[in-house]
């Protein structure tokens, strides 16, 4: 049918809007509902902790629109961060939304370099263990997997920066600039997640591998290995995309534990930063980026399936 | 994260060998429980107990575990640890079990504009990185402990609603419960005495893993400096404590580490021994059904 997948498309896109739309408004409501007047936390963060008398808060809040209704409010806040203002820092008193940004790209690069680590490691391992199967590499690679589920990320981190910095000074421990610095958080993140997704693109794998036209290639000759690769790997590639766009929920989870323990500056740790010094609308702006780019993820991988699923391309 | 990828490491290898012989994990489930309940009570010294005198002692016959930069000793530490993150995680994932399964029951039973409501929610939260929304949530009700609890029900609970939901909707056109209905049992009664035995099993299954999840999360939240106050014998908060002493004094690291390690492998694999034992590996992943044996 014709034009079906652009509907399905538009399906996807108009549900993207509408979770961010539910996403901005928790946000905004998330500080509205915080113990305390919103006016008074802000304007005492302003002059240093002190309490400022009622009439400098009513004018406070007259002057910033506090005292109009919520839905308006919420409207004037979502309308300032489309057109890119994410609001003012309560403790450096600048504007945040290039910070949030900058930050953002920098976790970014820590993400993706992660998630190619740990597809490049788990995708041979995966197909090892399929054409092996059940052997004693297959085992093992279930017991690192369950290794690799039940170990603290932050431990984890420690452990390798006491070993690979700390010990054998090879690598910094902390900090940004070189691409030295990046190692470790990629490594940290990479390696925690490679386990679990080596399981599961081989059940992806063996899912195909015990279908007919798996065996018609056994069939006209081709080895397990190429028939493997030449037939059940490409089949299995929707779901594959599908699995990482997945994994990076838990890699970005993952991240904001590695950034704040190796000082990298990304959104991560801008996050708790904020947190930690009770810098309100810095944290709304950054747990906005955050969702915002976390449903645009999933949006591309959702699209990314649909063009590298001739059935789904047909079919939607 | 997904329930699907969850199961998917647990066909066979090491679960073969837990697998056909689980009384051993077992065994060490009880030795940890009655840690768990007893520890204070076994626990050498007072865990707050600070002696500078024998301050980053080596382990041996007066601590057992050595002590850490206060002179606080390191078995003591670890034992109420072990309470403290026990009851936190478990006050966490029965209250988001309980508050999801009712949610869940209600949704699949009942259907119509409730269901399609519930699973946009449960769908949309379970969009978002969790650690993220946790950490904002627990940082609006004030980063103390109180805070972090309420942060990790607040995304944990939409895991149990949408696994119970769709067990039952699964559950809901079946003989027993159409049997029931025909004569003229009431809703209420049909989701409490038939419908809730029937998704217990897998309940049980999805609690471990969750337990698991939850342990991870609590430990490093703590590690970031929310919920326990400083010096609180935990264990996420222990290992930040030790961090500046890490390269003199590797095993005030690596003491808590493992003992988290330990914990969260041995609910893992009671997870698994639950999952075997209620065949749910369907449940948590569909496509795996039209594997070949």
């Amino acid at each position: 049918m014709p034009g079906s997948l652009a509907t399905s498309l538009l399906h996807r896109l108009l549900s993207s809007a509408g979770l961010l739309v539910a996403v901005s408004v928790v946000g905004f409501a998330l500080l509205r509902l915080m113990p305390g007047d919103f006016a008074e936390v802000l304007l005492s963060a302003q002059m240093d902790g002190e309490l400022p008398s009622a009439e400098a808060l009513a004018a406070y809040a007259a002057d910033q629109g506090f005292d109009d209704p919520l839905p308006l409010q919420y409207l004037r806040w979502l309308g300032n961060a489309l057109t890119g203002d994410l609001g003012v820092s309560l403790i450096t008193g600048d504007a945040v939304t290039q910070e949030v940004l900058l930050r953002l790209g920098n976790s970014f690069i820590l993400a993706f370099a992660a998630l190619t680590l740990s597809l490049v490691i788990a995708l041979p391992l995966a197909l090892a263990t399929v054409r092996f199967r059940n052997g004693l590499f297959d085992r093992l690679s279930a017991a690192v997997a369950v290794l690799g589920m039940s170990i603290p990320n932050f431990w984890y981190a420690l452990l390798l920066a006491l070993v690979f910095s700390l010990t054998l000074g090879w690598l910094p421990s902390s900090g940004y600039g070189t691409w030295q610095h990046a190692v470790l958080p990629t490594l940290v993140i990479g390696t925690s997640v490679c386990g679990v997704t080596t399981r599961y693109i081989r059940s992806l794998l063996l899912d195909e591998a015990g279908r007919p036209y798996m065996r018609t290639a056994a069939a006209k000759g081709l080895t397990p290995l190429s028939a493997l690769l030449r037939h059940a790997l490409p089949n299995a590639a929707p779901a594959i995309v599908t699995l990482a766009g997945l994994q990076l929920a838990r890699i970005f989870d993952g991240v904001i534990i590695v950034e704040t323990l190796f000082g990298w500056p990304g959104i991560g740790r801008l996050l708790v930063e904020s947190l930690l010094s009770r810098d309100f609308p810095l944290m709304q702006a950054t747990f906005l980026v955050i969702a915002v780019g976390y449903v645009a993820i999933n949006l591309l991988v959702d699209l990314t399936v649909a063009g590298l699923d001739p059935r789904v391309r047909e079919a939607v | 994260m997904p329930a699907g990828l969850r199961r998917s490491r647990s066909d066979l290898g090491y679960r073969r060998v837990v697998l056909r012989r689980p009384g051993g994990v077992t065994l060490l489930a009880v030795m940890f429980l009655l840690l768990v309940l007893f520890g204070p009570q076994l626990a050498p010294y007072d865990p707050t107990l600070t002696d500078i005198l024998n301050r980053l002692a080596a382990p041996g016959w007066d601590h057992l575990l050595g002590t850490d930069a206060m002179g606080r000793d390191m078995l003591s530490r670890l034992l109420y640890g072990a309470r403290l993150t026990t009851v936190a995680a478990l006050a966490v994932v029965l209250v988001t079990a309980a508050f999801g399964t009712l949610v869940g029951l209600a949704a699949g039973y009942g259907g119509g504009w409730f269901d399609s409501l519930a699973m946009r929610f449960v769908e949309g939260v379970s969009v978002l990185p969790a650690l993220a929304v946790s950490l904002v949530i627990a940082g609006i009700f004030g980063l103390g402990l109180k805070a972090v609890l309420i942060a990790l029900a607040a995304v944990h609970w939409t895991e149990y609603a949408r696994v119970v939901r769709n067990l039952t909707v699964v559950e809901r056109n079946k003989p027993y419960v159409l049997a029931a209905q025909a004569i003229g049992a009431p809703g209420w009664r049909i989701v409490a005495r038939h419908l809730l035995p029937n998704v217990g099993g897998p309940l049980l299954v999805l609690g471990a893993y969750s337990l698991s999840w939850v342990i991870l999360a609590f430990a490093g939240l703590s590690f970031l400096g929310l919920g326990v106050e400083p010096g609180t014998p935990e264990w996420g908060r222990m290992i930040a404590e030790a961090r500046s002493h890490m390269r003199s004094y590797p095993r005030l690291v690596l003491a808590p580490g493992l003992s988290i390690m330990a914990f969260v492998i041995l609910i893992n694999l009671l997870g698994d021994i639950l999952g075997d034992r209620w065949r749910v590996d369907q449940v948590f992943s569909p496509n795996r059904n039209q594997r070949n044996p």
